[in-house]
């Protein structure tokens, strides 16, 4: 434990400062070949032709790779969590947004390649794109997926819902309902490093792969999945990542160079530009939140209602997963004793939304925070008393009934509100944690108070029947 | 066309067209200088040139025939540290280690420049246009105040010294 609270250098720094490290980038075998995609133009289409003939004829051109060279084109990266594969590694019949990747070519040089990528014969026809979630129930609307814009988390519930309390009853008891509507950006992790791997082809059959993905088995599985091979053919080079912050787990760079180097039977190198990291690598969900609580005239929550729209763009990656996460923190780190909360998966044309530092939950906050600031205007109460007096304490129980144990709200709030210089009044000033009591133990907080359960699952207990979008 | 690179002289074999960034990385195999963006927006490719930060991707050889290139690679080596390597390494100024290459020059020609303790102001100024997403640049601007007042190695940091490995 001598190291707990030691100052220790870090193991990769003396590589860092003598840029000894080393990146997929600056891996070098020798017949090397260069990558290069091509993407969509538009964000929703049917692919009406596909003819790469001419472009493999090119000079230094040594591979194109189609949907028709993948062994598995469409292979699950959620189904553990019960999701369904529906993203191809390359488009086949159709295209869902723009830049998704269409086919890709190897060749001596990136020149060469790029100029086999625009002799590739494409024919399309472009169809109308749904990208507004806002008109997620609206009818007439394009259809993204063949079982339409909204996913369904089960079989009769197309969203992720939490219920707890007597909502209706809250919001009849309210002095008053505050509104307010809330939408975050898709954020692109950019990390300084595009995206980037490189596959080499061993005598044996094998195949060597070095990667720069955040998640080396994860990868490592889905691109032996989508070649049909078992794991023990790959071997993963990586743990080198030049920032990844949630952008370099969804794995389509690796199994595609893999598939040009078996072809090309030479190693390939594909190497994102920036422009394709910009616009056709995920981002962050775009997310559109509505909240109304009920409250009373001195600033206490009775309940709160949200709808969250999330933009899932045109296929699933690990948008259930986020809004699953999402809902559960809708509440804040504030205890609500009655909430009505649905969080629906969108789908649209765009590029697939996925992780990004603290996805899901970074859209909860952001929503969650900015409108406790407009309940404080509206009821001309302090910012930091009204959060301070509906912070979690212990006993509290949050929106999916898990009791708090040594909830750290009030002791941020706290440390915030010194960090900011601001004085907060005597009461406020010393507030603790501890178990709710006197004026701090309204009525309406006794009943979530007095639900403390045993039973470790007890979150199992709390997923309650679809209520027709109530 | 030919190229001197911290300190040795290089035939150069790609055309007057080809980015210093591809020469180094492609053909002298110094890696260190890196493709963040290739249109010059990230920095993570920045050299010397003749002393001068540049941007290698925008860079053409035509444009620097006879030149001295300065890469990370010139500046020291495991053992034989610069100041502002050893710097970055005490401060941890280094996370991924991808935009490193390029503050440490940039900042190597700004002490080189200085003729003593930088302000925080020129530390700012001059690694404008470097991007970095991991650090939030506070200890990247540490290490190079730090370097500044002398606190790191031996070597004088106010000096542009080649050191390679091998020599």
């Amino acid at each position: 434990m001598k190291a707990v609270g030691a100052s220790l250098p870090r193991y990769d720094g003396i590589a860092h400062v003598t840029a000894r490290t080393r990146y997929v980038d600056d891996v070098r075998v020798p017949d090397m070949l260069w990558a290069k995609a091509l993407r969509s133009p538009v964000a929703s289409a049917r692919i009406l032709r596909l003819d790469t003939t001419r472009a493999s004829r090119m000079p230094g051109v040594h591979a194109v790779v189609t949907h028709r060279d993948v062994p598995k084109n469409v292979v699950g990266h959620q189904e553990v969590w019960g999701i369904d594969p529906d993203e191809p590694l390359l488009a086949s019949d159709e295209v869902r947004f723009e830049g998704q990747t269409i086919a890709v070519v190897a060749a001596e040089t990136e020149p060469q390649a790029q100029a086999a990528v625009d002799a590739i014969e494409l024919a399309y026809e472009e169809r109308p794109a749904f990208t507004d979630v806002r008109r997620a129930f609206d009818a007439g609307q394009p259809q993204v997926t063949p079982t339409g814009n909204v996913y369904f988390y089960y079989p009769d519930q197309p969203q992720r819902q939490i219920r707890k309390g007597d909502i209706d009853a809250a919001f009849a008891a309210a002095d008053v309902i505050v509104e307010g509507t809330y939408r975050s950006q898709g954020i692109e992790q950019l990390p300084m490093e595009p995206a980037v791997a490189m596959a080499i082809p061993e005598p044996d059959g094998r195949l060597t792969i070095h990667s720069a993905t955040q998640a080396m088995y994860y990868s490592m599985d889905i691109t032996a999945r989508h070649l049909c091979l078992p794991m023990g053919r790959l071997k993963f080079v990586g743990g080198t990542v030049g920032g990844g912050f949630g952008g370099k787990l969804d794995t389509q760079v690796e199994p595609i160079a893999a598939l040009l180097a078996m072809q090309a039977q030479r190693p390939v190198k594909w190497r994102l530009t920036r422009e394709e990291e910009m616009l056709c690598s995920s981002t962050r969900a775009y997310c559109h939140v509505e909240i109304a609580d009920a409250m009373t005239k001195d600033g206490w929550i009775l309940g709160r209602r949200t709808l969250s729209l999330h933009d899932a763009g045109a296929y699933m990656r690990t948008s259930a997963y986020s809004c699953s996460k999402h809902t559960f923190h809708l509440a804040g780190a504030y205890t609500i004793p009655a909430c009505a909360f649905n969080t629906f998966v969108v789908m649209t044309n765009r590029v697939p939304s996925a992780a990004m530092r603290g996805f899901g939950v970074t859209e909860a906050s952001f929503a969650v925070e900015t409108h406790m600031n407009r309940v404080a205007e509206v009821l001309g109460v302090d910012p930091w008393e009204i959060r301070l007096k509906n912070a979690n304490r212990v006993g509290d129980s949050s929106p999916s009934r898990v009791v708090y144990g040594n909830p750290s709200t009030v002791s941020t709030l706290l440390a915030a509100a010194d960090a900011a210089d601001e004085r907060l009044s005597g009461e406020y000033a010393s507030m603790t944690n501890h178990a709710r009591g006197g004026e701090l133990l309204p009525a309406h907080l006794v009943e979530q108070q007095s639900e403390p359960r045993t039973h470790p699952l007890a979150w199992r207990d709390a997923r309650p029947a679809f209520e027709g979008g109530k | 066309m030919r190229l001197t690179v911290n300190g040795r002289m290089h035939e150069i074999e790609s055309g007057p067209l080809a980015s210093l960034l591809h020469v180094l990385r492609e053909e002298l195999n110094l890696t260190g200088a890196k493709a963040g963006c290739q249109f010059g927006s990230c920095a993570t490719c920045t050299v010397l040139v003749d002393g001068r930060p540049r941007r290698a991707c925008l860079t053409l050889m035509a444009a620097i025939e006879g030149a001295q290139v300065t890469t990370v690679e010139g500046l020291g080596v495991p053992g034989d540290l610069s100041p502002v390597q050893q710097a970055f390494d005490e401060h941890y100024a280094a996370q991924c280690g991808f935009c490193t290459s390029g503050m440490m020059l940039a900042a190597t020609a700004l002490l080189h420049d200085a003729d003593g303790p930088l302000e925080r102001e020129q530390v700012v100024e001059a690694l404008e246009g470097h991007y970095c997403r991991c650090t939030g640049y506070v200890k990247i601007i540490e290490a190079v105040l730090a370097a500044s007042r002398g606190e790191t190695g031996e070597r004088a940091p106010h000096q542009l010294d080649i050191r390679v490995a091998g020599e």
